[in-house]
Order: C-alpha cells, then sequence, then structure tokens
C-alpha cells in the first residue's frame, strides 16, 4: 500500500451503555486518498466516523478501547485537546446544517473564532469557489443560509469545512439527503479536494464509494468485514459478505 | 356504505371538538373584554396627570400613583436586574453543562416544584432571609431579591425549554469547526434560543408586576409620599396600591383602584411590547 498513514485505527472497540457498536477495528486512513466506509444501516459506520474527531465525546454513555493515532499522536491521549483535534478534522454531516445566519457568516465564524488570519472576504470568496458553489451565491452572500437549496446548503457546510483548512475531511453520508444533480456535483468536488485533503466518507451507496472512493472498508454489525483497494473490494472482495453487499444482495 | 358512515361520523366528531375549542376559547376572552371594559368604564374618569403625579391621600380627589408607579418600575427593573443573568445562566448551565445524570434530574424537578410554590410562602422566605437576616429592612432591593427568588423557576423552565428546543445539528456543527463550548453557547445555542427565553422572561417579570402578597409580607408601606431615590429606599407599589384602595370602605376609592389597573395593565403592554420588538430585530438580524 502506497503513501502515508495519516490516521491509524488500532483495535477500536466502540459501544453505547454497553452495547457494542464497532468492534476491535483496525483500519489505516491515507493521507490524500479518499477512504469509503460501506455496510448496511447499523453497522457502526457513523460511531466509527465520529470518533476519529472525538464528535462521540458529547454522546453520553459512549465507552471506547482501542487506539486512534493522528500523525502519530494518541487522538485520545489526556494532554490532547478535543477542539484542537476538530480544528484539524473538519466533518461534514449528513443533513445539510449551516447556521440560521447569512451565506458568508456561515463560513467566516469558525475562522473568526480561531483568529485565523488573512481578508476574510477572500477566504469566504475562495472557500466558496473550492466547494463550486461561488457562482451561484456570490450576489447574495449576506442573504441567509437556509434560503438556498439543500445541494447548495451541503456544499455551503463543505466550504465551511474548507475554510478552516483542516487536514483531514469527515464526510457522514453527505449524499444521502440530496437529488442526484446534488449528489453528482458533490462527487465531482470530492475528485478535486483530494488533491489537498484526506477524506473519509461514510457512504451506503455502493456506486459512490465505487466511483469516488480509493480505497473501501466494509463494516458489518461493528466489525470490519473487508478494506482494501475500491478496485479489488468492488471486483473480486475477498470475502462472501462483502461480495453479496457490493452485489446488492443484502444490506 | 359502512366505510362512508363511519367517514361521516368521524368528520362530525372532528367538527364537535372544532366548536368545543371555539367556545371555550370564546367564553375566556369574553370574560376578559368584559373586565377590561368595567375596568375602563369604571377606572378612566380618574385617569388624568393629576392622578399620575400625586401621592397617596386620604381625599380621593388628591389621590395618586406617584409613588406606586415608581416603585413598580424600580421593582421591575431591579427584579430583572437580579433574576434575568442568575436564570438565564442557570439554565445554560443544566442544559449544555451537565450531563444528564440523577442529580441534574433532582434538580429539574425541583425548580419545576418551586415555579409553583404559593408566592406568600417566597414572602415569608424573603423576609427572614433578606429584610430580617441581610438586614435590608424593606427596601426596594429587599423587595426586588425576594421576587427574584419568586420568577427564578419560571425563567429557568421557559430558558431551559427555548434552549433545548435548539436543533443539536447546529451544535455539532459549530463543535465540528472546532468551537469551544462558550463559542457555540455563545454564537448559536443563544441566538437560536433568544425568542423563546425572551417570551419566558416577560411572563416572568409580568408575574412580578402583578404580585401582591409577598411585597406585603415583607412589609412594603402602602403609605408613601415620596418617590424612590434609590435601591436602599423603602417603596411601595401598583399592586398594592390597588390592594390597598380595594379594602377602604369608600366608593370613590375602588375607583381610583380601577383607574389603578388601567395603568399597571399599560405598562404591562408596554413591556410585551418591548419584548415582541427586541424579538422581531433580533430574528431579522
Amino acid at each position: 500500500m502506497p503513501d502515508n498513514i495519516i490516521l491509524s485505527i488500532e483495535d477500536l472497540s466502540i459501544s453505547y451503555s454497553g452495547e457494542p457498536a464497532v468492534r476491535r477495528v483496525t483500519l489505516p486512513i491515507y493521507e490524500k486518498k479518499i477512504t469509503a466506509i460501506i455496510g448496511p444501516s447499523g453497522c457502526g459506520k457513523s460511531t466509527l466516523l465520529r470518533s476519529l474527531n472525538r464528535m462521540n465525546d458529547f454522546i453520553h454513555g459512549v465507552t471506547q478501547t482501542g487506539r486512534i493515532d493522528f500523525q502519530n499522536a494518541d487522538l485520545y491521549a489526556q494532554d490532547t485537546d478535543p477542539v484542537e483535534v476538530r480544528l484539524r478534522i473538519g466533518m461534514v454531516f449528513q443533513r445539510p446544517n449551516p447556521f440560521p445566519k447569512s451565506i458568508h457568516r456561515n463560513i467566516a465564524w469558525a475562522p473568526g473564532i480561531n483568529g485565523m488570519a488573512g481578508s476574510v472576504d477572500e477566504r469566504v470568496e475562495k472557500t466558496l469557489r473550492q466547494a463550486a458553489l461561488w457562482e451561484e451565491v456570490k450576489d447574495r452572500l449576506h442573504d441567509n443560509a437556509l434560503n438556498l437549496s439543500g445541494g447548495q446548503q451541503q456544499r455551503l457546510c463543505i466550504a465551511r469545512v474548507l475554510a478552516m483548512e483542516p487536514e483531514i475531511i469527515l464526510m457522514d453520508e453527505p449524499c444521502s439527503a440530496l437529488d442526484p444533480m446534488s449528489t453528482a456535483r458533490i462527487e465531482d468536488l470530492l475528485f478535486e479536494l483530494k488533491e489537498n485533503y484526506t477524506i473519509v466518507i461514510v457512504t451506503h451507496n455502493m456506486q459512490q464509494a465505487a466511483r469516488v472512493s480509493d480505497f473501501t472498508a466494509f463494516l458489518e454489525n461493528g466489525l470490519l468485514v473487508e478494506y482494501g483497494d475500491t478496485d479489488q473490494v468492488f471486483t473480486r472482495p475477498a470475502n462472501m459478505r462483502t461480495e453479496e453487499y457490493v452485489t446488492g444482495r443484502f444490506g | 356504505m359502512n366505510r362512508r358512515q363511519n367517514l361521516a361520523r368521524r368528520h362530525r366528531k372532528s367538527q364537535l371538538f372544532k366548536w368545543c375549542c371555539i367556545s371555550v376559547t370564546g367564553f375566556a376572552v369574553l370574560v376578559l373584554v368584559l373586565l377590561l371594559w368595567q375596568v375602563t368604564v369604571i377606572g378612566l374618569p380618574w385617569l388624568d396627570f393629576q392622578f399620575l403625579s400625586s401621592f397617596p391621600s386620604r381625599f380621593p380627589e388628591k389621590a395618586g400613583i406617584m409613588s406606586a408607579l415608581a416603585g413598580t418600575l424600580w421593582l421591575v427593573a431591579l427584579t430583572a436586574v437580579f433574576a434575568i443573568p442568575v436564570g438565564v445562566l442557570s439554565a445554560v448551565y443544566l442544559e449544555e453543562y451537565t450531563k444528564p445524570t440523577r442529580l441534574r434530574e433532582i434538580i429539574n424537578i425541583n425548580i419545576a416544584n418551586l415555579a409553583g410554590v404559593p408566592s406568600i410562602v417566597y414572602g415569608i422566605l424573603g423576609l427572614a432571609i433578606f429584610v430580617r437576616f441581610m438586614a435590608l429592612e424593606r427596601s426596594l432591593v429587599a423587595g426586588a431579591l425576594t421576587m427574584s427568588l419568586l420568577i427564578l423557576p419560571v425563567i429557568i423552565i421557559a430558558a431551559k425549554e427555548a434552549i433545548r428546543a435548539v436543533p443539536s445539528s447546529l451544535r455539532q456543527a459549530a463543535f465540528a469547526l472546532g468551537a469551544t463550548r462558550w463559542q457555540v453557547v455563545r454564537a448559536h445555542v443563544l441566538p437560536a434560543a433568544s425568542p423563546g427565553i425572551l417570551t419566558g422572561l416577560i411572563l416572568a417579570l409580568s408575574r412580578a408586576i402583578g404580585e401582591t402578597a409577598p411585597l406585603i409580607m415583607i412589609g412594603a408601606l402602602t403609605y408613601v409620599a415620596f418617590v424612590p431615590d434609590g435601591p436602599m429606599d423603602e417603596f411601595t407599589a401598583l399592586s398594592i396600591q390597588i390592594f390597598n384602595w380595594t379594602t377602604r370602605p369608600q366608593e370613590a376609592f375602588h375607583e381610583l383602584a380601577s383607574a389603578a389597573i388601567i395603568v399597571l395593565l399599560a405598562v404591562l403592554l408596554l413591556m410585551n411590547s418591548l419584548a415582541v420588538y427586541i424579538r422581531h430585530r433580533s430574528s431579522s438580524r
């Protein structure tokens, strides 16, 4: 396998109030690649994703064992600041969740509170261009973001994450609430972002995983059934369950 | 046919329920209108500048509400200063900072219970703690602190509900961008919850304006022939003045009470309008 491992998940188990959701998963995440996590509903893929930027910290009753190393530093060490983790590992959610404020403010807020240098307007324009949204919203930057369509909102949420210049972007089924056109636009976007960012995407859309990702991990009942090169996972899966899933026989 | 009959019956039920609601609402509004009408008819002739600018008097034609009105305004302002920060911040703490433990449940239940405690009980508490123990005497501060205790549960409950109604996706979005809890609360939770919080504050302060029992308990005077200069002065309030006038035997004083009620309602209406204005301004931003 090529390149650098930016996130290394080792023997990770997560449970909600004793109910296991992720079981002993070991998984590498390669730098500037797209890793897709696929699997049937409730297989623990979102839980796994959320553990990567410590968003599970907010859920009461979550216990976790194992280790996640982010650039060789323990993500869950005592002296690791979760706020800093989330600055460096951004997240796009399943449902577009823009702030009920202006488009401009949606993007400018986080860089503002983190005291990032540089012109705010330039950053807003740059990230909106990166998210392929600029042309559609440049004349109404101070309109409320909730007036945008679902697909535009999701691209705004991506732009909002890009504005923080994170190293990794986590995406939790970012297209599941969107129509096919918007989905296609976001997939195009993923290819462009891959140049500069590491992306981990959870999806239950197999075609999407096959189209966009370099590596694919297949989870079932919290267990990592198969992990490998996307082409290999989809064309020559090593595991029978994987084959059944990717060919659509269940899930 | 059976299905059609069944449907017809369900429609009839639906209509019946609608008319139940309309008549009950209509009755409530009717009673309110009658009340306002009566108060207005009796009180309005007495309502003039002399009434607003005079102190209480043994002679109805010379009596006024200057000191009571000033006392009420002072009292509401001070109560707001004490109760709003404590109430809102308590709600923020309970909703945003504590984990859902049993202790939090116990605290929540107790706050809900406190909201139902009769106001006279708060009066006794105020008398014991603020007036006697802290030796604040019968001052505006003692009154405002007592009123604050009385309305704190109402504020906390309303603010908690408003904060809880803020979608968690909003918090998650902000946290995922590397915000601290305070930044999330300050920039997203409080603005989104502010209309609900504001409504709660107005309801609570309106209650404080109307309360009489705790003020009588802590000994707010009924005859005050001066406007309070500061928070440590003795005072009276509109509600006490109204109560006092209605206990007099002379008819004229009863009419004065009606006039004072009109003023009290006007103050309430003013506060509500202010809240609507603030809410409108904050939501259109």
